[in-house]
């Protein structure tokens, strides 16, 4: 009741703000105030260091396969930094120059729930459109993206290279579900609400899932975090937590991915061809030792471990910096998922509450799935590590992911 | 935020920080306490092995001439992925290597991690590949068997494969001292098995292998084989084998078997050949090629055997040196009528008159006093039933008769050394104890083992069995055998000045009266204390083939040569009157 209150007034100082325009420039200079107050440039430092580790990661896990397969030593090193380039530079334009409540915004004056009241956008605002976007971008990826290695995950831009458009839906995702939880935020406790909402989030699970299971089961996790953390239902949660290890069951026993989990539980043995990757990867990770090799004396990346520069590239970290630079590393995505726990914490705002606590999920899957992938303690899956593997679209977009946060971070004990 | 709500994130933190110390544990685990178990598994991907190969021991003969040795050689391999110039490559192996271009190109231009150009290629054509400082030219060295004889002693020293192990002869038989440990160096490579630079280098350097001193002479092998050959060519044999051994110990100074082959060459085959040979025929003709009659093959000995059965006579006291016998020209034996050499028939004869015309009449009565059951005691001494146990493979065993099958024929044609089947080794062997005082010997030919940098070893050492015959009978035997040559049918071996012994045999092949035969000569020398015992044996002579008559002088001829180089001088002795009878 108290925040119904409190939104309540909100909306009424909002009003009150547009009707006059001195009181606004007051606002506006406290705000900065706040502003330079509380952006988190702990965060900020940060993500650009772990972005630039990667980076320094990614010359030397990928210099060997550069030279034997394109030629040039700093091939995948260039577009790297071009990539955190730009993102970056989106990251500090997202993180100052917008409200990040414009996704908010109603678009035009059709409100939905005119029509309906158990549609769950209020109206088409900016983050409905950008989930509509971003379905739309699967769907097109599903007819008409680049094929690599077997999956259609990849949409052409020409000149400019590829996009991997599950990354946008990733943002998307992140942005609709908090919008429409934020609109909303009672519906998640009630069994209907919950229903609609996995209605609503299903097409994309669907979409991505067909082509790219460790994706879909990213986001899925997004979506499972955010409901959960929303809705004072647990028992739903719980009941999807049992259904999802149910599915996963049934999948070994059904032999889907029958490869990968046999490959999981006999790695030494087996002969299976997916094997050779984990298994040279185990051989980095068991040759770092506490300290490891050395930075750039990586014996696996030469060719042993496929694409070191990729899924597997913390493999190369184990083996160059050993057992402490590993730790370090995991610290570091630690210490930036707590940044982002405290600002979700700190934020009076549920929307960018919501936003952070799904960003916080989105890294936090992506690290532990990744280093138990290499490790061998999960099957196999392909998921890169955030911030440093090798690929554009993935560090764009988590940048802006970041960019996002730290807007929210802006408004810390705005009230 | 919702209270519930930011009680529910903690969870999520909570939760997510549970997992990442999952990982940081699962880290450790691998990294500390799994880092053995893998370390090895590691090891083996990231390194390369290349061998150094280890030189092989020499082989020398008892004055340290040197009869199988090492020669450095070079194999010229390319990689195909580090080649610049191929072009080059091509133009400058095929003209270096004089093979044509097209086979260079194909092997240079196929693709593969390493791609064999040519083996054995001379040192010094290697060393001038390398001046050239070819990418992706690989030149290692290596070592080739290089027999410095080529054909001397072929059959008894063996030659080496492709791997550098023994495939015949000594070189079998001592393949292991022989062989040495082969190097290693341990390279790290990438995932294309290409060298990384700046990483250490694991490098075990090869052991050489011990080098073997035999007891075969040079000089006297010369000598035989040159005498055997002679004979080989005079009496257009099929072959000619020769034996010389010191009786004292077993120790052989010469094997011959002609024809023998070319150690540097053997697969090149010695025979004439008229149509084309499939390669199991090949592989027969060459396994024929290098076979040591002398102790591979079993032979009806004839009428050398008679000494061991004069010797199971006397062991047996059945007769003595003054025994009367009487040859009317054949025994009759049960149903059956035995014929002697001479079918006028030797008339009366002492027993020492039975040996010096190796008459079988006699030989058969002797059989009969001494019974089948000494004389096999004494063959038994004499190693007649067991392998010599001579340091090179392939040695065959006799072919005997069950003592309780030996009726009155069998013990007659044994008697004068026909039904049964022995190698030569093993009568030379059995005929040295009998001379050299009744000790039993094991024949050889390593005396002992040297490592590279000179340092003996080991010596040898084989079985000896003293006393197998009463030294009195040997004296006796030594005698009689003496008088074989000064005056009986060995008198073809009479060297002036020297004391010779020894028996001649002919042997017919079975199957009987296909008018081949074996022409064999047992000779020694001092003959009242034999230094040396030699056997000869003309496989399938031509024209007259009479031991006496064609065997006996090979023996004298290359005695003629040795006996001095062996030290044995000149005894001004009066041997009795020559005989020009061919008696047999």
């Amino acid at each position: 009741m108290a925040t119904a209150a409190r939104q309540r007034n909100d909306q009424t100082r909002q009003r009150q703000e547009q009707r006059h325009p001195r009181n606004q420039r007051q606002t506006v200079q406290k705000q900065q105030e706040k502003t330079q107050r509380s952006y988190d440039f702990t965060l900020l430092f940060l993500t650009v260091f772990l972005s630039c580790f990667g980076l320094v990661m990614i010359y030397s896990s990928s210099t060997y396969i550069a030279e034997t397969t394109k030629g040039s030593a700093d091939y995948f090193v260039k577009r790297q930094g071009l990539a955190i380039i730009v993102g970056t530079i989106a990251m500090l334009f997202i993180s100052v120059n917008f409200d990040y409540r414009i996704f908010l915004k109603p678009l035009g004056k059709i409100q939905f729930h005119h029509i309906s009241k158990f549609f769950p956008f209020r109206g088409v605002n900016l983050a409905g459109l950008f989930y509509l976007f971003a379905i739309a971008l699967q769907v097109y990826t599903l007819f008409f993206g680049v094929e690599l290695n077997g999956a259609r995950r990849w949409i052409s831009l020409g000149p400019l290279g590829t996009v991997q458009p599950s990354e946008i839906t990733k943002v998307a995702v992140i942005i609709a579900f908090a919008n429409l939880i934020y609109n909303a935020p009672k519906r998640l406790n009630r069994w209907t609400g919950f229903c609609l909402a996995a209605f609503c989030m299903a097409p994309v699970i669907a979409l991505i899932g067909k082509e790219n299971m460790s994706t879909m089961l990213v986001i899925a996790g997004i979506i499972f975090i955010m409901g959960f953390v929303a809705s004072r239902k647990k028992m739903y949660f719980i009941v999807i937590g049992m259904f999802a290890v149910a599915g996963a069951v049934a999948m070994i026993l059904f032999g889907w991915r029958k490869s990968r989990w046999e490959i999981w539980r006999d790695l030494e043995n087996t002969t299976i061809e997916g094997a050779f990757q984990i298994k040279q990867g185990l051989y980095a990770i068991a040759s770092g030792g506490l300290f490891g090799t050395g930075l750039g004396e990586s014996m696996q990346k030469l060719g042993f471990v496929p694409e070191a520069y990729n899924d597997m590239i913390f493999t190369v970290i184990c083996e160059e910096l050993g057992l402490v630079g590993a730790t370090a590393v995991i610290l570091l995505f630690f210490l930036i998922i707590f940044r982002i726990f405290r600002i979700a914490m700190n934020t009076r705002d549920l929307f960018g509450s919501l936003i952070c606590t799904g960003v916080m999920t989105h890294i936090a899957i992506q690290v532990i799935m990744n280093v138990l992938v290499v490790t061998n303690s999960i099957p196999s899956t392909g998921i890169p590590l955030p911030f440093i593997s090798y690929g554009g679209s993935s560090v764009i977009f988590l940048l802006m992911e970041m960019g996002i946060v730290l807007n929210i971070s802006r408004n810390l004990g705005h009230s | 935020m919702k209270t519930h709500s930011r009680r529910s994130l903690m969870v999520v933190l909570a939760g997510i920080v549970m997992l990442l110390c999952l990982t940081i544990g699962r880290l450790s685990y691998l990294m500390i306490g799994r880092a053995k178990h893998y370390a090895q598994q590691i090891q083996d991907v990231h390194e390369r092995e290349r061998s150094i190969k280890a030189e092989r021991g020499v082989i020398y003969d008892r004055n340290g001439v040197v009869l199988a040795a090492n020669r450095p050689v070079c194999t010229i391999s390319v990689i195909y992925s580090q080649m610049t110039d191929r072009e080059k490559v091509i133009e400058i192996l095929s003209k270096e290597l004089s093979i044509g271009e097209e086979v260079v190109r194909k092997r240079v231009e196929k693709v593969s991690s390493r791609e064999k150009i040519k083996s054995n290629v001379d040192k010094s054509i290697g060393d001038k590949i390398r001046e050239y400082g070819l990418d992706g030219v690989v030149i290692d060295e290596d070592y080739k068997r290089y027999y410095p004889y080529h054909e001397l002693a072929s059959k008894v020293l063996g030659f080496t494969g492709a791997d550098n192990q023994g495939i015949i002869g000594l070189e079998v038989y001592y393949d292991s001292t022989l062989m040495g440990t082969d190097g290693k160096i341990l390279t790290l490579t990438n995932a294309r098995g290409v060298e990384i630079e700046n990483k250490a280098e694991h490098r075990q350097e090869p052991i050489a292998g011990t080098s073997l001193y035999t007891s075969l002479d040079v000089n006297i092998q010369q000598y035989a084989q040159q005498a055997c050959e002679k004979v080989l060519k005079a009496k257009n044999a099929k072959r000619v084998s020769m034996i010389v051994m010191d009786p004292r110990q077993g120790e052989i100074l010469a094997m011959v078997n002609v024809p023998e082959f070319d150690l540097n060459e053997p697969y090149t085959l010695t025979m004439e050949t008229e149509k084309e040979l499939t390669e199991q025929e090949r592989s027969d003709l060459l396994n024929t090629m290098w076979r040591n009659f002398c102790i591979s093959d079993t032979y009806e000995p004839g009428s050398a055997f008679k000494v061991i059965t004069a010797t199971a006579a006397l062991e047996a006291n059945a007769v003595n040196e003054g025994s009367q016998f009487y040859c009317p020209g054949y025994k009759k034996v049960e149903d059956r009528i035995i014929h002697c050499h001479k079918r006028a028939g030797h008339g009366a004869e002492t027993f020492l008159d039975g040996i010096k015309n190796s008459c079988n009449p006699v030989f058969m009565e002797i059989g009969e006093r001494t019974g089948i059951k000494n004389l096999y005691k004494t063959f038994r001494k004499l190693g007649l039933f067991s392998k010599t146990g001579i340091d090179v493979p392939g040695e065959s065993s006799s072919i005997m008769h069950k003592e309780e099958n030996v009726g009155a024929v069998e013990l007659a044609t044994i008697s004068f050394g026909q039904s049964f089947q022995i190698t030569p080794m093993q009568l030379i062997t059995g005929i040295s104890t009998v001379i050299n005082g009744g000790t039993k010997v094991t024949p050889h030919f390593g005396i002992r083992t040297e490592s590279p940098d000179g340092e003996t070893i080991s010596v040898l050492e084989y079985e000896e069995i003293k006393d197998c015959i009463a030294s009195s009978v040997s004296e006796t035997m030594k005698y009689a055998l003496e008088q074989v040559v000064a005056t009986g049918s060995g008198n073809k071996a009479y060297l002036e000045g020297f004391r010779i012994g020894g028996k001649t045999a002919t042997s017919e092949k079975l199957p009987r009266k296909s008018g081949k035969y074996i022409s064999s000569f047992v000779g020694f020398a001092p003959a009242n204390d034999p230094k040396v015992v030699a056997i000869v044996m003309i496989d399938e002579p031509e024209g007259v083939y009479y031991g006496g008559t064609i065997a006996t002088p090979v023996v004298a001829e290359v005695y003629a040569n040795i006996l001095p180089y062996l030290g044995i001088k000149q005894e001004i002795q009066d041997t009795g009157e020559k005989k020009s009878t061919i008696e047999e």
